[in-house]
């Protein structure tokens, strides 16, 4: 994943100025920074979601403005919000994605180990639009990492999500960044992030001010390091 | 739970005192803070929206002036305003009986703050109430039934000075019909909420009807209808005022006026009881298991299914669209139209269909949406799916309305069912196109899992109904006018509307391909 001076305009209001990111196969990547600081933004641009308005955007070595669906193809993302359809069941969430991202034969196992992973195997079959927000966060990456996408994006995957869905999330990750996907985890919770990327970028107003190794935030130092970042 | 976050000095658990001072400072109270929450809904609609929403306000007093003053244009006929006089209290009924199925099937009537907008303040019972009773003319039926009253009034009582005063007692009951209609609103509501409250409802809505059939089958529905009471005294009313006889007129108002403000009372009442008690099939709707079933066999059979459970397995959704196709044939079997008025009918069903979702029709996966879009998928295939989700309802419903009215039309000639076949094909196109339009132009975040929402802010809806009920209604009548001419006209007709509907639907196929817009879509519906 290689973004090169990403703007993103929304009429008059700049969501993002000038961020520089890479991320190689095999590596993770924290977006720090406070709310409205431009993470949510920059995660849906890399998604395919939003087009960007100007800099360069390469993931799994296509263009997300001029290629948008080859990218969502490459991908894999879990939403800062909801991510689920309200009437749709969990099973019938992983037929779609299957179905669209033309998953061979066999995806039920597949789904079956992850449903597990997360502990929805009770909720299968039940409606969506009942989930607390910590069992919709937890189906967001389980639909997310399904079909072992080759760029993982993970925007607030831990918000309220209790230690069990934590722990399933990090072994998410890490299955990712050994099969050699590229992961980009957004998250405003420092200590998660430490544990689950090497390297973290730190977003303040849309730009990014900080490109260190995830350790240096880790801890008290850490914690007065990023503050200092955060300005 | 919608509606009221905050407790009411009507409900049971207040602080002791008199009860007359009570009610009189909670309806104070509660007038007042009508105020902020206007202001807020107005402060929301901003650019596009807030053009929608005075293009609405325009066409509703448009409309309306056109409903009163019209019929008063018309040649002067005495022997049908003669006709048409005894017949004004059964629209006066069947008017409140509209207004009375508009607001149940709504669970409550719309929300001046949706619920989950309302959480941060405290909204009395008493509050939600009256906002539901001022947002309750903003739909499209009860401003239908609205019109139609007070056009047949205007025609009866014909141009002339007392025409104002004669259309007053019109007014004031349709207030009060409002009024009247919220209270059992609520209480069926508050039923339902109950332990079998489905069940009991159920039962009394088939003994209801049994009992309706019956009496249309055995008796001339016109006349008991005729000798009941407060209709046939509204009617009163009206020959009074355009008689000058100013003793009578004002009897039946005040009377009309202690009518609404026993409904306003008894309105706020009932609201707390049903704040109270949690809404159980609702909440089975949240929690109901679906059997998995085999993967679909196309990207868009794949779509089409997410889309149709969006709709069918939405407790609001379901009940609005058995009122769409049973309301209209209701209406139909009752009056007993002949197929060469029936070309009008798919047109108001379609409508209704449009503002069930249609109008913002993105807002159907709610924060899904974002998920959605991030699915591999090409985006006209997407917009295909929600067309034809649509379309499909629009049809099935305008179907059922068709077949249940044609059981009172009499045979048709092929020129009439042609023409009415070729009204349900055109206006299911013409309404699928300007929703996906509007759908596209202004979307809005609303969470339609509660069945008091509307699908786009009220006064928007209200710019969205008047055209859609001109527009489809103007399409109806022309299919109606063909309906006496040669068969392969109507054909011909379609064929020029359905043309032009589909260069709307290429343009909005071309703006929904631009990343930009889908992703200014998406952002605003999944707030």
């Amino acid at each position: 994943m290689d973004v090169a001076g990403l703007l993103v305009r929304f009429g008059t209001v700049q969501a993002v100025r000038g961020v520089d990111l890479r991320v190689h196969a095999g590596a993770s990547v924290a977006l720090l920074g406070r709310n409205g600081a431009g993470k949510s933004t920059t995660m849906r641009v890399v998604a395919g979601v939003v087009p960007p308005t100007e800099g360069r955007v390469l993931v799994g070595g296509e263009d997300a403005r001029t290629r948008a669906l080859a990218v969502k193809r490459v991908t894999g993302y879990c939403p800062d919000v909801g991510g689920l359809v309200p009437r749709a069941t969990p099973w019938e969430h992983l037929q779609l994605s299957a179905r669209l991202r033309r998953m061979p034969p066999g995806w039920e196992a597949r789904a079956t180990e992850l449903l597990e992973r997360f502990e929805l195997t009770g909720v299968t079959h039940r409606v969506t639009a009942g989930f607390s927000h910590g069992m919709g966060r937890r189906m967001s990456v389980l639909l997310a990492a399904f079909h072992r996408p080759r760029v993982l994006l993970l925007d607030e995957p831990f918000d309220g999500v209790d230690p069990l869905g934590v722990e399933a999330t990090l072994e998410v990750v890490a299955d990712a960044r050994a099969r050699g996907a590229a992961v980009l985890v957004s998250t405003h919770l420092r200590e998660l992030a430490v544990e689950a990327c090497g390297r973290a970028v730190v977003l303040r107003d849309g730009a990014a001010v900080g490109d260190v190794d995830a350790h240096d935030l880790g801890g008290e130092a850490g914690a007065g390091a990023y503050r200092a970042l955060l300005g | 739970m919608p509606g009221p976050t905050a407790p009411s000095s009507a409900d049971p658990g207040q602080p002791a005192g008199p009860a007359a001072r009570r009610l009189v400072a909670e309806v104070l109270r509660a007038t007042t803070d009508l105020g902020p929450l206007i202001g807020l809904r107005v402060a929301t609609l901003r650019g596009r929206s807030r053009s929608a929403a005075w293009l609405g306000l325009v066409a509703l007093v448009l409309l309306t002036s056109a409903a009163v003053l019209g019929p008063t244009l018309l040649p002067d006929r005495p022997a049908v305003r003669d006709d048409l006089l005894p017949v004004l209290p059964v629209l006066y009924l069947a008017s409140l009986g509209i207004t009375v199925v508009v607001s149940m099937t709504s669970s409550g009537s719309r929300e001046l703050l949706p619920r989950e907008q309302a959480v941060a303040f405290p909204v009395s019972a008493t509050t939600d109430h009256l906002g539901a009773l001022l947002l309750a003319p903003l739909n499209l039926t009860w401003l239908l039934q609205a019109w139609a009253v007070l056009a047949a009034t205007s025609y009866a009582v014909g141009a002339r000075s007392t025409l104002a005063a004669a259309l007053l007692p019109v007014l004031a009951w349709l207030v009060a019909a409002t009024a009247l209609a919220q209270v059992l609103a609520w209480g069926v509501e508050w039923l339902r909420r109950g332990a079998h409250g489905l069940l009991l409802l159920g039962t009394g809505t088939l003994l209801l009807t049994a009992a309706a059939a019956v009496t249309l089958l055995t008796t001339d529905p016109v006349a008991p209808l005729l000798d009941s009471g407060p209709a046939r005294w509204v009617a009163e009313g009206v020959v009074a005022g355009a008689e000058g006889r100013w003793g009578p007129w004002s009897l039946v108002l005040s009377g009309l006026l202690v009518l609404t403000a026993v409904g306003l009372v008894l309105g706020g009442w009932t609201a707390g009881r049903v704040a109270r008690r949690p809404a159980r099939d609702e909440r089975g709707a949240d929690s109901a298991e679906r059997p998995a079933r085999p993967l679909p066999a196309s990207d868009l059979a794949a779509l089409l299914r997410t889309d149709r459970a969006g709709i069918y397995r939405s407790v609001p959704m379901r009940r609005g669209v058995a009122v769409l196709a049973l309301l209209p044939a209701a209406v139909a079997l009752l009056a007993g139209f002949g197929w060469h008025m029936l070309g009008i009918f798919p047109g108001l069903v379609a409508s209704g269909a449009a503002l069930l979702f249609g109008v913002n029709a993105w807002c159907l996966d709610g924060r899904g949406t974002v998920w959605r879009e991030s699915l591999p998928v090409a985006p006209r295939t997407a917009l295909a799916a929600r067309g034809l989700v649509l379309a499909e309802l629009i049809l099935a419903a305008s179907a059922v309305t068709l077949l249940v009215a044609s059981t009172r039309a009499g045979i048709p000639t092929l020129s009439q069912l042609v023409a009415v076949l070729c009204a349900a094909v055109v206006v299911t196109v013409q309404v699928v196109t300007t929703s996906l339009r509007w759908s596209l132009r202004r979307p809005y975040a609303v969470d339609l899992r509660n069945p008091r929402a509307t699908a786009a802010p009220p006064l928007v809806m209200v710019g969205y109904s008047s055209w859609l009920a001109v527009s489809t209604t103007t399409t109806g009548l022309l299919f109606n006018l063909v309906s006496g001419a040669p068969w392969w006209w109507s054909p011909l007709l379609a064929v020029f509307f359905l043309s032009w509907s589909g260069l709307r639907l290429g343009r909005v196929a071309a703006a929904w391909d631009d990343a930009g817009t889908r992703a200014r879509v998406v952002g605003s519906v999944a707030v």
